[in-house]
């Protein structure tokens, strides 16, 4: 029972985070010609580490700026700067979380 | 050892034993000083072979910092690592967390170039962390040339130097010697000046008391020339000591074969008055007679030593037993003895342990020589104020 509990618990978590990525960031990237997993690309190549893209990535989303962002500048002329994100700072987490996860190097070079 | 047999010096046992730790520490320091020179030596060869293969291995970086562009830009269509047989990779990313390497070895990221397990490892930072590579290790496997040749040079050197250090050490030692053999020869030189002039007065009063009829004098006059007699003897005892000293080394040995008892009868008789005078009882006990190729002269040197020395340490009415077994002569008496802790210096040249007696500490360093010169071997036992004894054994 206490398994059968634990197992539901676990898969309405990972729902719901999935939820927060899917519907919070995919949706709009969606729009935009550049897939999302450029820009992942783009912040490995800046900051290296877990930790250093993770904390980077979380501030630009709370301060979107010019000066801070990672994409070139054509890209910026072309789309703008992103608005502020609405998102709670654990939803935010979360959600850069679920994103480094789907496309983290760590694990998958053969 | 070598050095105070080659100066032709007769060390004391305590000048020995300077001698032993003053080599001692300047072979230790020779041995520090050669190692401290070869392993400058040997970390300044591994320099220059890590600046040339750094150079190889500069080249290899470039390289895969290009592949690993490549591979950042297709990451969505190929995950494959860039590998080369020619070197091994590893990637870090800025947290020093390992994201891939060729080969599974232990790597350290706190030098830029070094050599470890027979690996030279060369570390990069490129300008942009592809794959979120901070730090690029590259590696390749070293040859070993470099050490075989070092290992040569230094092998060369070592025996070069210590050599030379060898050389320098002796003239040192020789140096260091130098005071103590001058004092050692002005005191041969006094002794061998001295025995000179004793010569002839010893031998004109010795030969002149032997060629005294003695059955036609009265008692009176027989004791004073007995008492004129033990003195002559004891002077002439001192004078065949210090002219051995002098002359010990250069005297030509007549060997022959010796009847030992008949001998020790005849230095018995010799030191009879001697020992009279002392009231000391002189008596030989021979259990088994033998004989020894010896010379003569140098032998009843020896056997005279050990009985005159008996009789000057000994108390009055005391006794002295020679023994004769096979091989074997031993000299007792129940004198003043010698406390154990100088028996081992009793052999030494000018070793005196008692003022009550004349000498100058010859005897026993004479029957050391002797016995040296003949592999006979000398066993001392004392107690303080119980007596000696001496055996000689071949």
């Amino acid at each position: 029972m206490v398994k059968r509990v634990l197992l539901i618990f676990l898969f309405v978590s990972s729902c719901l985070s999935a939820n927060v990525y899917e519907t919070n960031c995919v949706k709009c990237h969606k729009n935009i010609p550049v897939s999302i997993d450029k820009y992942f690309y783009r912040y490995l190549l800046t900051y290296s580490s877990e930790n250093n893209v993770k904390t980077a990535m979380i501030n630009y989303m709370q301060n979107p700026s010019k000066k801070e962002t990672v994409m070139a500048e054509a890209f910026i002329s072309r789309f703008g700067v992103k608005k502020k994100t609405t998102l709670k700072e654990s939803e935010l987490k979360k959600a850069i979380d679920i994103y480094w996860e789907k496309y983290k190097v760590l694990g998958k070079l053969k | 050892m070598l050095a105070s047999r080659s100066l032709g010096t007769d060390l004391l046992h305590s000048e020995k034993q300077t001698l032993l730790r003053f080599s001692t520490l300047y072979i230790l320091l020779s041995i520090v000083i050669i190692w401290a020179f070869s392993f400058m030596y040997y970390e300044s060869q591994k320099g220059l072979m890590l600046q040339e293969k750094r150079v190889i291995l500069q080249e290899y970086s470039k390289q895969l910092i290009q592949d690993l562009k490549y591979l950042h830009i297709n990451f969505d269509k190929t995950q494959t690592y860039p590998r080369d047989d020619k070197f091994d990779s590893a990637i870090f990313d800025s947290d020093q967390k390992l994201i891939f390497q060729t080969s599974k070895t232990e790597l350290t990221l706190n030098k830029i170039l070094y050599l470890k397990n027979n690996t030279i490892h060369l570390i990069n930072i490129p300008e942009s962390y592809y794959l979120g590579a901070q730090f690029i290790i590259v590696k390749m496997k070293d040859d070993g040339m470099w050490i075989k040749d070092v290992t040569k040079k230094i092998v060369s050197f070592t025996i070069l130097a210590f050599i030379f250090m060898l050389v320098i050490g002796y003239i040192l030692l020789r140096l260091f010697l130098k005071p103590m053999k001058d004092a050692i020869k002005l005191l041969d030189n006094f002794i061998k000046d001295t025995t000179h002039e004793l010569n002839t007065p010893i031998s004109t009063i010795v030969t002149n008391i032997e060629m005294i009829d003695k059955s036609s004098l009265d008692k009176n006059l027989i004791k004073k020339i007995n008492r004129i007699d033990i003195g002559a003897k004891t002077i002439s005892n001192i004078y065949q000591d210090l002219t051995y000293l002098t002359l010990g080394n250069k005297i030509i040995s007549n060997d022959e074969d010796l009847d030992i008892a008949h001998l020790i009868l005849e230095r018995i008789d010799y030191f009879k008055s001697l020992a009279d005078a002392k009231k000391v009882g002189l008596s030989a006990t021979i259990i088994e007679n033998s004989s020894l190729k010896i010379d003569k002269a140098k032998f009843s040197k020896l056997l005279d030593n050990l009985i005159s020395n008996a009789i000057k340490y000994n108390n009055i009415d005391g006794f002295i037993k020679i023994t004769l077994e096979s091989k074997k002569i031993i000299v007792e008496d129940n004198g003043i003895g010698i406390a154990k802790e100088n028996i081992s210096k009793m052999q030494d040249r000018y070793a005196r342990f008692n003022n009550s007696s004349g000498g100058f500490g010859l005897g026993l360093n004479i029957v050391s020589s002797i016995a040296k010169e003949y592999n006979l071997k000398i066993d001392i036992s004392s107690e303080l104020k119980i007596g000696t004894k001496v055996s000689v054994s071949w």
